[in-house]
Formats: C-alpha cells, sequence, structure tokens
C-alpha cells in the first residue's frame, strides 16, 4: 500500500517535472525564436533584390545575389569605418576599465570626509540623457579645438562610460573583504601594491562585466560621434550604417546588406566569448 | 637671373595657393535612395570643373543632420553651403537669420530661370530666400491602378461618393479601395489630411488660429476630422492601414493589394527601374498604361475644391558668415548656380528625385514621374501642409489624433480638443 502510494507520488512528481521542463523549453524557444527571427529575417532579405523583396517578404531568396554586400560596402565606405570602430572601441573599454576599477578602489577603500559627494558626482551622470549632453559638449569641443579628432570622441565616450563604470566597481570592490585591505597595510603594502595584487585579480569579473557594456555600447554608438566629427576618416560603423536606414528608404536590398555587415561584428564577438559574456553578466548581477 | 626666377617662381605658387577655396558642405544624402550614383557624380564633377575649390564635405540624413546642423548654429560654426527646409524643419536657420539672402546674392537675372513660387520669399518661414527650393512639392497624390478598377467594373473615381460605392466589391475579393499606410504616423497628416483641411478649413482657417483669431475646436476643423473618421468607418481605407509601415506601400501597390494608394509625389521615385536587378516594381510599361496619377477626389462638405496640399521644397543655404564679396562667398555661389544648372537638375529629374522648379529643364522619364508636369499643370490651387505651417509640437497630436481616428478609438471631437490644448500650450512657451 505504501509502496503504491510511493509510486504514485514519484509519478506525480515526474509527470510535474516533466511538464515544468516542458513549459520552460516553451518559454525559452519562444523567447529564442523572437531572437534569432528578425536576424535570421534580417540576413535572408539582405540576399535579395529590393525588388524581389517588395513582392516577397518572407519567403527564401529565388535568386539570391551579393550586389547588394558589394555596393553597401563601398557606398557605406566601411574600409575607412570599421578600423575607428576598433579604434574607440578597443580604446574607451580599455581606459573605462581602467579608471573605473582604480576609482572604485579608491571610493570603496580609502574613504575621505569628500568620498560621498565626489562618488555622487560621477554616479549622477549615469541620469543624464545624450540629448541633453550633445549641444554643449559640441560647443566645448569646438572651444578646446579637438573638434573632428579621435581625442575628442575618445575623451567624450570615456567620460560617459565613467558615471556607469564607476558606479558598478565601487559597489562590487565594497564587497571585498577590507579587512585584506587592512591586513596589506600593515604589513607595509601601500595602495598601489594593494590595487595591483589584490583588488585588480579580484575584481575580474566586474571588469569583464564592465567591458561587455562597453563593448556593446560603443560599437553601437551614434548621437556622440555623428556631434563630435564631420570627416569620413574619423567616423565609426554605425554613421555608415545609418546612410541606408532612412523611413523614406527605396533600396531594401543594400540597406539590410549594410545592417548585417555592421552586426556580424558583434555576432562573432558574442560566439567568440559567449562562456565570459555570460560570467561576466552573472559577476554584474550577483555583486562581491 | 637664378633669384628672379625662384622670387617668380615662389610668387605664383603663393598666388596659386591663396586662389584655392575650401568650401565647407553638410550635404543631405542617403545611400539608399534612387539616384544616389547619379548624385555622387554630380559632386565630383563640380570638383573637376572648378578645381580651385576643394569641397570638404559632411554627409548625413535625417534627425543627425538637423541635429547636427542644430549644434553648428548654436556654435556658430555653420558650414558654407548646407541644405535647408523652407519651413519650421529649420526654423533656427530662418528665424535668427543665419542664410544669406540668396536673392541678393544670385541676383534676379539668375533667378527668373525658376517658377514664380520657388522664388517667393513669403514661401519661407524667414520671410527672405533663405534657400532657393529645388521642388514644389505635392504631399497628397492618388496612385490609381486603373486597370485593377476597369477590371472590376470601376470608372477612375471623382467623388467620395464613387470610392464609397467601390467598397463591398473590391473588399469581397480582399482588395483595398485606397490605401494609406500610417503606421509612421505622418503620412495620415501629410499625405491624406492637409488636402482634406485644405479643402474644408482653408489656409485662412490656419493664418487665423495663429493669429489667435480661430481654435481647432471650431467647426471648420473638425468638420475636416470627420472626413478622415468617415474614410474609415466607410471602409474606404482600412484601420488596418495603420499597421502597415511607410515603406511596405509601393509594393503593396504594386502587388495589386489596393486600387488607389495615397502618397506624395515623390513617391514616383519607388517605381524607377532598380539599377542592381533592371526591374522595376510595376512594369514601365504597365505603369504607362494601366496606372494614374489624380488628385484626391471631390469631398464632402468642400469649400474650397481642386485644393490640394503642397509645399515649398528643400533647396541649398549659404551661411551668413561669409564675407561679402570675398573668394568664398563667390565660390559657394557658383557652387549654388552649378547645383541649380539645368545639366544638375535634368540628372536629379530623371532619377525620380523631384520636378524641379528651375525653367525648362528636360530629362528621359519613367511612365509614372513623367506624369507629375501633367498632374501640376492639372492641379494649380494649393493648400498648406500642416507640418510645414504647425510647430512640431502641434502637429505631432495631430499626427497621433489622425491613427487613433484610423484605428476607431478617438473622435473628431476629441482629437479636435487634443489639438488645441497642445496649441496653447505650445503658444504659452512662446510667449
Amino acid at each position: 500500500m505504501k509502496t503504491e502510494a510511493n509510486v504514485r507520488v514519484r509519478a506525480r512528481g515526474l509527470l510535474g517535472s516533466a511538464l515544468a521542463k516542458a513549459a520552460a523549453y516553451l518559454v525559452m524557444g519562444t523567447f529564442t525564436l523572437m531572437t534569432v527571427y528578425p536576424l535570421f529575417w534580417l540576413t535572408m532579405n539582405s540576399f535579395k533584390t529590393t525588388r524581389e523583396f517588395q513582392v516577397n517578404m518572407l519567403g527564401l531568396p529565388m535568386d539570391p545575389t551579393l550586389e547588394n554586400f558589394r555596393m553597401a560596402w563601398e557606398f557605406g565606405e566601411f574600409s575607412k569605418l570599421f578600423p575607428n570602430s576598433f579604434i574607440y572601441t578597443i580604446g574607451t573599454t580599455a581606459l573605462v576599465i581602467a579608471l573605473s576599477v582604480l576609482a572604485g578602489f579608491a571610493f570603496a577603500k580609502i574613504p575621505r570626509r569628500v568620498t560621498k559627494w565626489i562618488y555622487g558626482s560621477f554616479v549622477v551622470g549615469i541620469l543624464l540623457t545624450i540629448n541633453t549632453l550633445m549641444i554643449p559638449l559640441f560647443i566645448e569641443v569646438t572651444i578646446l579645438g579637438i573638434y573632428n579628432t579621435r581625442l575628442a570622441v575618445l575623451l567624450v565616450y570615456v567620460g560617459a562610460g565613467l558615471p556607469i563604470g564607476i558606479y558598478l566597481s565601487t559597489e562590487y570592490i565594497r564587497g571585498i573583504p577590507t579587512a585584506l585591505v587592512e591586513s596589506a597595510r600593515i604589513d607595509g603594502a601601500g595602495y598601489f601594491t594593494i590595487f595591483r595584487r589584490i583588488i585588480l585579480p579580484m575584481a575580474a569579473p566586474v571588469a569583464t562585466t564592465l567591458a561587455i557594456l562597453q563593448i556593446c555600447s560603443t560599437w553601437n554608438e551614434f548621437a556622440l560621434i555623428n556631434i563630435l566629427v564631420s570627416k569620413t576618416e574619423l567616423k565609426s560603423l554605425p554613421l555608415g550604417i545609418f546612410k541606408f536606414s532612412s523611413s523614406l528608404s527605396t533600396d531594401y536590398g543594400k540597406q539590410f546588406a549594410a545592417l548585417v555587415i555592421g552586426m556580424a561584428p558583434m555576432l562573432l564577438f558574442y560566439v567568440a566569448f559567449r562562456k565570459q559574456i555570460t560570467r561576466g553578466v552573472a559577476a554584474g548581477a550577483v555583486k562581491g | 637671373m637664378k633669384k628672379l626666377i625662384i622670387v617668380a617662381l615662389m610668387i605664383a605658387v603663393a598666388a596659386s595657393l591663396q586662389a584655392q577655396v575650401t568650401l565647407k558642405v553638410l550635404n543631405y544624402q542617403q545611400a539608399d535612395q534612387a539616384g544616389y550614383l547619379e548624385d555622387v557624380a554630380i559632386w565630383e564633377r563640380f570638383e573637376e570643373l572648378n578645381p580651385d575649390i576643394t569641397l570638404e564635405m559632411e554627409i548625413l540624413f535625417n534627425d543627425p543632420y538637423h541635429e547636427k546642423l542644430q549644434a553648428y548654429a548654436a556654435a556658430g560654426t555653420l558650414p558654407d553651403v548646407f541644405y535647408v527646409w523652407p519651413g519650421a524643419r529649420s526654423a533656427v536657420i530662418h528665424e535668427k537669420k543665419l542664410a544669406k539672402d540668396l536673392g541678393k546674392l544670385l541676383g534676379p537675372d539668375y533667378l527668373k530661370n525658376f517658377t514664380g513660387a520657388a522664388t517667393n520669399p513669403k514661401n519661407q518661414l524667414g520671410g527672405y530666400l533663405v534657400q532657393l527650393p529645388q521642388s514644389f512639392t505635392y504631399t497628397s497624390v492618388m496612385y490609381v491602378n486603373v486597370k485593377l478598377l476597369k477590371d472590376n467594373g470601376f470608372a477612375v473615381p471623382k467623388t467620395y461618393a464613387d470610392l464609397k460605392k467601390m467598397v463591398p466589391k473590391l473588399k469581397a475579393k480582399g482588395i483595398a479601395v485606397m490605401m494609406l499606410p500610417n503606421k509612421d504616423g505622418w503620412p495620415g497628416q501629410s499625405c491624406l489630411f492637409s488636402t482634406v483641411a485644405g479643402r474644408i478649413a482653408g489656409d485662412k482657417f490656419f493664418d487665423d488660429v495663429l493669429a489667435g483669431k480661430a481654435k481647432f475646436t471650431d467647426k471648420a476643423f473638425v468638420d475636416s476630422l470627420k472626413v478622415v473618421e468617415d474614410l474609415y468607418k466607410d471602409g474606404i481605407i482600412q484601420r488596418s492601414d495603420n499597421a502597415i509601415g511607410y515603406g511596405e506601400g509601393p509594393g503593396l501597390f504594386a502587388s495589386g493589394k489596393a486600387a488607389i494608394f495615397l502618397d506624395g509625389d515623390w513617391r514616383t521615385g519607388a517605381y524607377i527601374t532598380d539599377k542592381a536587378s533592371g526591374k522595376a516594381l510595376i512594369d514601365p510599361k504597365a505603369q504607362a498604361s494601366d496606372f494614374a496619377l489624380l488628385p484626391i477626389v471631390a469631398l464632402p462638405g468642400e469649400k474650397f475644391p481642386g485644393v490640394n496640399s503642397a509645399v515649398a521644397g528643400t533647396g541649398w543655404a549659404v551661411s551668413g558668415s561669409l564675407p561679402a564679396g570675398s573668394a568664398k562667398e563667390e565660390a559657394a555661389a557658383r557652387l549654388i548656380k552649378y547645383l541649380y544648372s539645368e545639366e544638375v537638375q535634368a540628372i536629379r529629374y530623371s532619377t525620380g528625385a523631384y520636378v524641379p522648379t528651375r525653367l525648362g529643364v528636360k530629362a528621359t522619364l519613367e511612365p509614372l514621374p513623367a506624369m507629375l508636369p501633367g498632374f501640376y499643370a492639372a492641379n494649380p490651387k494649393t493648400s498648406y501642409v500642416i507640418d510645414g505651417v504647425l510647430d512640431p509640437a502641434v502637429y505631432n497630436v495631430i499626427n497621433d489624433g489622425l491613427v487613433a481616428i484610423g484605428n476607431g478609438t478617438k473622435t473628431a471631437a476629441v482629437v479636435a480638443k487634443e489639438v488645441q490644448a497642445a496649441f496653447e500650450a505650445w503658444k504659452a512657451t512662446k510667449k
């Protein structure tokens, strides 16, 4: 009797877990489809001529062409824009991580009377929208004589990335036991040694999170660079893609090809670093 | 002797360096529009023809263009030559008089080569010739599939009643009577309502509103909105059109999903043969034999029949900061004259960009763009395009209201009240 009841409970448990599993797969499958299908649709349509797209928006290309990619690459001047995107993304990410972790260490472990105020003045930057800054920034870089230079772009990008960088780093480093810092101080270590030997290795997860955030946002950034440079030689990829994305567009083939060109590096980045990205996001979510 | 030669050479080099002028140009150009390659060639040709002028070009489009122009204006670093709208879209240039008066710069002898509407300073917000409109744009044109109508036993419609009569038969076959893709909001206002309001309320009504002598809640404006309400209620325009993106319209119309497609005259460009595939959305032969461009039909309650919304188009302007009589000013004037030359305007005309305001421009055209001059000649009476006379704070409420009317979620009276409230709020910010 007891065995029969146990079997029934077990069976119910198995059914419940199977149902839960099925529901989980259904939800995950739906979200995967919602994410992947637009990418698939975009890529598929980039191989169609505009005419074919307009009469066959959902079907596979009947007569695939690479001409859209050739023309998009040429018209968008992507060969000039790609190197700039790499320079801005790598430069900004490296500087934001370095400065954020350094500042985070100071704010979290070397408290002074003014720390709260300085920290607050950085963090308030998170609340500022790009649109409110565009014209003042343009005027500033013009006055400083650095309009149309990579320096202006890097300075502004690093400035824009620091508020969230400092906030995340400070909160993460706060979670590292202060006793470690104090012990090292007692042993005669200077702050820079403590930072290099203790804090930096322990802050690797938050640095990864920052890298992910910064790489994605800098690679895709449009509004600021549009204001900061006018020469094609200094522009980045989003400005090239934008040439193909007007609401009055009539040439969808080239437009989609340009979007695929812009999207491809980010997809490759994800494929290459997906494990680190997942770990980094998790580390950022569960601080300390 | 040697010294003399060196000095002469130095003087020659110095003179040539002095003669070289660099013009900064903020160009409005998109790479996915018909005629892009031709446009690129136009600029290259200018530099070939004028080796003493170097163009330093920045190319943008849509909102980023306007944001950059705004930033340049705020910093006092406007480019030497830039692209300007005749109305509110380029308000900062007009209101602060940041561009030279082209009436003076180009002179009456040159300007007599253009239509009167293009050179009339009253058609520009600044009240002077801030820019020279390249075209005069009609924003409400009915693209009619005459063959489809004929196959279903209908003649080309002339009145609202004619349209209403078509609904049952075409609807049963899954064909829309009149398609107005309005997911983006603005086509409802620009391509339909501006003409409707122009015919029922008239331009004077808008002048009166701006002068504080009339209100959007007045009968004339509410009646105009009611016509739109009826177009949806009677099934002439389908409510589902509010889910169709602006870019989808030409393809759907070409595939016979609608008997009539409502759009601006610029949309003829969508039917030009695609250079990459050598094909057009509608075969040019069929365009010529089976399609027509017509004004919106006569509407119930019209007080200004035959009026169609139209607006002076965009054009080039010269920075007001260029010193009068300077080499830069001369170079800028030379560039402007080149851009408006018969040669350049013929290229733009043939690529379907627009019908030029320059007189006597001839080009080889595909059938639909070729119908436009006839359309303009047959419909000379024009009315305001609402987004050309009202501030975005007001016309965006009209756009949203028209979408709501189309969805059946708001009535004409409610939308009229909301527009008036938005107008009053905007007016208050101007005090």
